[in-house]
């Protein structure tokens, strides 16, 4: 997997994250894992297909993701409901739709197929590549990571 | 959920329609979310559902409409835009007449809604008004 490749997904994150939730991104670092495990409360994972393949792993703790939630609709959030979960997943699909954008850039026709909620760590997912991008990305109200296992066609 | 100043276009019939999807949608969420039992605010619920489906049809049109006595050179790919929010809102509304409004379905509608809507006026509708501006159309 080519490291060029994540930098579409840290800035269309930074993007949608300025727009939607007025929150500035910063780059914490970046590791390689050969598990693509969700490791917090609130996941999102999105499946590729085109001339890249693989899945992306959106990973949120529960206070992040309610606090999220919060600030697009202004009431508190309590419990990671249908509510909290979808709003958290099209967020996640608008940010990979943005990448998506930004790939076709560089001549990557992709697509991406619907959000995949999953809610606590988990067992880990397959992945098509052998090892995944771990991208750790720090704002105001939390960090979280943004994994992409993507292999071209 | 708020309208904010920054989502501003600059002409006034959208950002006035802007402003009343945001505040409908709000009240939407609120009763979606308030801790009354579901069979208390299903009524309310459905309602909602009804008028949001018939008003996104309504700003649409209109910003179509302004968009084409502007010239906007992305009119195309913003009326495919429109066409996809149409038809999330209407599967929503398609799967709760087949499995019924049921509150975990409505939860999910109201997040994505929330969603699209903020995405769309904070986003896409930006666009417009870069446009306006670039033609000296608006201060």
């Amino acid at each position: 997997m080519k490291a060029e490749y994540i930098n579409a997904f840290y800035l269309a994150t930074q993007d949608v994250f300025r727009l939607m939730l007025d929150l500035e991104t910063t780059r914490l670092g970046m590791r390689v894992t050969e598990e693509l495990v969700p490791f917090r409360e609130a996941n999102v994972v999105i499946g590729v297909t085109g001339d890249l393949s693989g899945s992306l792993l959106y990973s949120f703790s529960k206070q992040m993701a309610l606090e999220m939630v919060r600030i697009m609709s202004g009431m508190e959030m309590k419990e990671l409901d249908a509510f909290v979960t979808s709003a958290m997943g099209e967020l996640a699909n608008i940010i990979s739709g943005n990448a998506m954008t930004r790939l076709f850039d560089s001549n990557y026709r992709c697509e991406i197929v619907p959000p995949q909620i999953m809610i606590g760590g988990g067992q880990a997912l397959s992945m098509a590549t052998p090892q995944a991008i771990v991208l750790q990305l720090g704002t105001s109200i939390g960090s979280f990571e943004v994994s992409v296992s993507l292999k071209t066609r | 959920m708020m309208w904010k100043e920054k989502y501003r276009v600059g002409a006034d019939l959208i950002d006035t329609q802007h402003k009343e999807l945001f505040h409908r949608v709000s009240n939407f969420i609120q009763t979606v979310q308030s801790p009354q039992p579901w069979e208390a605010k299903v009524e309310k619920v459905k309602e909602t559902m009804a008028f949001m489906q018939d008003y996104v049809v309504v700003h649409f049109n209109d910003e179509e409409r302004f968009q084409e006595k502007i010239g906007y050179p992305e009119l195309e790919r913003h009326r495919d835009i429109h066409a996809r929010f149409r038809e999330g809102v209407q599967g929503y509304v398609d799967r709760a007449a087949k499995e019924g409004f049921t509150e975990e379905l409505i939860q999910e509608f109201g997040g994505k809604l929330m969603a699209w809507l903020i995405m769309h006026v904070a986003a896409e509708d930006q666009k417009i008004g870069a446009f306006l501006r670039s033609q000296g159309r608006q201060p």
